[in-house]
């Protein structure tokens, strides 16, 4: 059987959540190994929420946000893009390869750009294989 | 020509005897006498009569900084500031935990500190590379200069080098050892939320036990909470009675927030901690 | 009887044990040395000092667990973590640990309320002491000499151990000690000079030289609880304290404890993990009201407690002089300053 990673979306309501479901009004097809997690904001995501997200034993998560300028309470995303660039390079000091982490800019009306980001993302994470280091285990 | 620490006691003594005398300040935050010569402690002097307990030796590696938010704002301090101890200071400044106006820093240009616990030399490996204090009232000493300029992330590149399951690997061994005592964030000056929050229960981020995820946790979250806000001070890694290298993991942040937003911690007042700030021109190129 | 054996010959006492049952001894680790459950024979090196922690663990290890049971199931479910002990035999402990685990008997086992946990560890260990090495000064931390305690005390272990030279001279203390050693083959008898070095050598280590200032007696805790309420004076100690927990996790004689639930999706774990009267959370009560918030309190109940309240419980002050508190204090504070100060206040 081939692996089939366990990937975590972390989507802002605005945007990438609201992309996400055009993409499925749409009736675009994409792999079903993300599984969603609606915030209203990008800036919301606490970086230990991606470090948890690897210890309960995801294999890569997906942050997607509004478009920089976009953002429905201006300038959330704005934070959120330093912030979240300095989790993935922690993350890479530490060792865990940082193409697990990915985040992505998508809008309301890129249904599309949801599809592709998806499908590129979960075949991406496949090739790394499962996500070992930070995985508890008991 | 540098001033011996013998010349900066006295003058820090002379100075703090004043400024407690005068009534500027009510407390002087200083080092005082350890139970040897080679373990000096953080001093509070009160009293003018305090003055004369303070020294200054080689040994007296500790960040004062860290004790200032203790104090209830508005507390007229004086504190005897290193080069790294400056920048904390800046930085408590900068996030509003202190104002300039209450303090009064005793500047102390400081070359050749060292490890109470090892001995060994610490200026360019656990301490930002800075002879003199960055920001001062009164400098105690003349002015550092001629001695090697190292730049800080220097000792980072062997690990830079290294394969990522190799690094994951080092720095796996490195957090088993932790027995979560929480020396590190308590010997950090930057380190003061109330609940820290790997002490929360809800939610709990992190387990309790000195395992290795738990301690992953905390100290990966630890490094992430201080990204652009450590100055690179080492007292973390001094503190460790297990000897983890935590200012390793913090100088690597260091750089990666000084090479992304192009702004190094504690260096100027009028700055803002590059996380609580934006351009609209970051580029998105950061997040590959 | 006295045996001996060489100190070349370490590998092959430690295999001998191994046999045996679990062997822990000090290995040098980066930080220093620490106590290890022995996997290679060459390990076990008696070049040290001191260890960094303290070897209580051996008996009240940091992480406990307890109860295993799953999450939304009756409670008949849950599954107790049973303790499978094999014999252990802990090496190389410095007299005054040894003395450690003496006070931390009374409480663990010695009221009537027993802990099954440390009771069964204490019960499946024999403890090899080994006295300090008489030529060396002790270490500028150190104190036991203040608390009666002698550098090469042989109570409380099973089999007490000197190197003289190269050579290593074991005596079996009790019964089981004893025992012990007359299985051990590749020890040989100590001839009648050697039995003289060794009981001088005990002699000899009550007046090795700590810092010293008094013997440590009730009277300390008399005057500590008359100063209880002399804040200037605790604050004057405490100014420094970061109220970290290096000084209670490196103690050997600190119990204090947290029982906390572990889960991880549904499996859940109870568990006992070391807590430190330093922590925020120590105190810390269920309607969020905290008693114990300042710092100079915190350090003031960690003295009371080892000095005043023990004794006014137990009788017996609950630290041993090991000086790994002030070692490893990250802001160099002094334990043994601190009293001494206490005394004059």
């Amino acid at each position: 059987m081939s692996f089939e990673p366990k990937i975590l979306g972390i989507a802002c309501n605005w945007c990438t959540y609201t992309g996400a479901d055009l993409a499925g009004t749409t009736r675009l097809q994409y792999p079903q190994n993300l599984r969603v997690v609606r915030v209203m904001c990008s800036s919301r995501i606490n970086p230990s929420f991606i470090f948890r997200a690897f210890q309960l034993g995801a294999d890569g998560v997906l942050v997607g946000g509004c478009h920089p300028g976009d953002c429905h309470y201006n300038t959330g995303n704005l934070y959120a893009r330093r912030r979240l660039a300095v989790t993935k390079k922690i993350l890479e000091f530490s060792g865990i390869e940082p193409e697990r982490f990915r985040v992505e800019w998508i809008s309301a009306s890129e249904g599309n750009r949801y599809a592709e980001v998806v499908t590129e993302f979960t075949e991406q994470v496949k090739q790394l294989g499962p996500q070992t280091k930070f995985k508890i285990s008991r | 020509m540098a001033s011996s620490f013998k010349q900066i006691e006295d003058k820090l003594k002379t100075e703090a005897k004043k400024l407690l005398k005068t009534g500027q300040v009510s407390v002087v935050l200083a080092y005082g006498k350890g139970y040897d010569d080679n373990h000096p402690m953080p001093y509070i002097a009160k009293l003018p009569s305090d003055a004369d307990n303070i020294v200054f030796n080689e040994y007296c590696t500790h960040n004062l900084a860290r004790y200032l938010v203790r104090y209830p704002k508005g507390t007229k301090i004086a504190v005897a500031v290193k080069a790294a101890d400056s920048r904390a200071v800046i930085q408590l400044i900068q996030e509003e935990k202190v104002k300039r106006e209450d303090l009064i820093l005793l500047g102390l240009p400081a070359y050749g500190m060292k490890n109470s616990k090892t001995g060994e030399i610490i200026d360019s490996q656990t301490t930002c590379g800075l002879y003199n204090p960055v920001l001062y009232d009164t400098l105690l000493g003349e002015e550092v200069h001629g001695q090697p300029v190292v730049s800080p992330y220097d000792v980072l590149a062997q690990y830079e080098a290294m394969d990522k399951d190799a690094r994951f690997e080092f720095w796996k061994k490195e957090f088993d050892k932790c027995i979560r005592c929480y020396a590190c964030r308590k010997a950090c000056p930057m380190c003061y939320c109330d609940p820290c929050f790997i002490d929360q229960n809800n939610p709990r981020w992190g387990e309790k036990s000195p395992q290795s995820h738990g301690n992953l946790m905390y100290h990966l979250t630890r490094f992430h909470h201080l990204a652009g806000r450590c100055i690179d001070c080492g007292e973390c890694s001094r503190a460790c009675p297990v000897d983890i290298p935590l200012y390793l993991f913090h100088k690597k942040v260091a750089k990666e927030c000084e090479e992304m937003f192009g702004q190094a911690s504690g260096m100027r007042i009028d700055d803002k901690p590059v996380l609580v700030n934006f351009r609209v021109d970051d580029s998105d190129k950061i997040l590959e | 009887m006295l045996k001996k054996t060489t100190i070349d010959k370490l590998p092959d006492l430690a295999a001998h044990l191994m046999e045996q049952g679990t062997l822990l001894a000090p290995v040098q680790e980066a930080a220093g040395f620490n106590f290890q459950v022995i996997a290679d024979a060459k390990q076990v090196d008696l070049n040290f000092h001191n260890t960094v922690l303290s070897p209580k663990a051996a008996f009240f290890p940091q992480m406990e667990d307890f109860v295993r049971y799953q999450t939304g199931k009756s409670i008949l479910e849950a599954v107790p973590v049973e303790l499978n002990l094999k014999p252990t035999f802990l090496f190389g402990v410095r007299p005054c640990d040894v003395k450690s685990f003496t006070i931390m008997d009374i409480h663990f086992s010695g009221t009537g309320l027993v802990d099954p946990y440390w009771q069964k560890r204490r019960q499946a260990a024999t403890i090899f002491g080994y006295a300090f090495d008489l030529d060396q000064p002790a270490q500028a931390e150190e104190f036991y000499k203040t608390l009666g305690i002698g550098a090469a005390d042989p109570d409380g272990s099973d089999v007490f151990m000197i190197r003289k030279g190269g050579d290593l001279l074991l005596k079996g203390v009790t019964l089981k000690g004893e025992k012990l050693l007359t299985q051990l083959s590749l020890l040989t008898a100590a001839s009648a000079d050697e039995e003289k070095y060794f009981e001088d050598y005990i002699i000899r280590g009550r007046d090795f030289k700590t810092r010293f200032t008094f013997l440590a007696d009730k009277n300390i805790a008399k005057k500590l609880e008359d100063i209880f309420h002399d804040s200037d004076f605790w604050m004057k100690v405490s100014g420094a304290c970061l109220s970290c927990g290096v000084c209670t996790f490196v103690c050997p004689n600190c119990y204090c404890f947290d029982i906390c639930d572990e889960t991880l999706f549904s499996q859940g774990i109870r568990r006992r993990v070391w807590d430190a009267c330093m922590f925020t959370d120590f105190t810390l009560e269920a309607s969020g009201h905290n008693p114990r918030t300042q710092v100079f309190q915190k350090l003031r109940q960690k003295i009371k407690h080892k000095y005043s309240y023990h004794v006014r419980k137990y009788g017996v002050i609950s630290c041993v002089g090991c000086g790994r508190c002030t070692k490893h204090c990250p802001v160099n504070i002094d334990i043994f300053s601190i009293v001494e100060e206490a005394m004059k206040a």
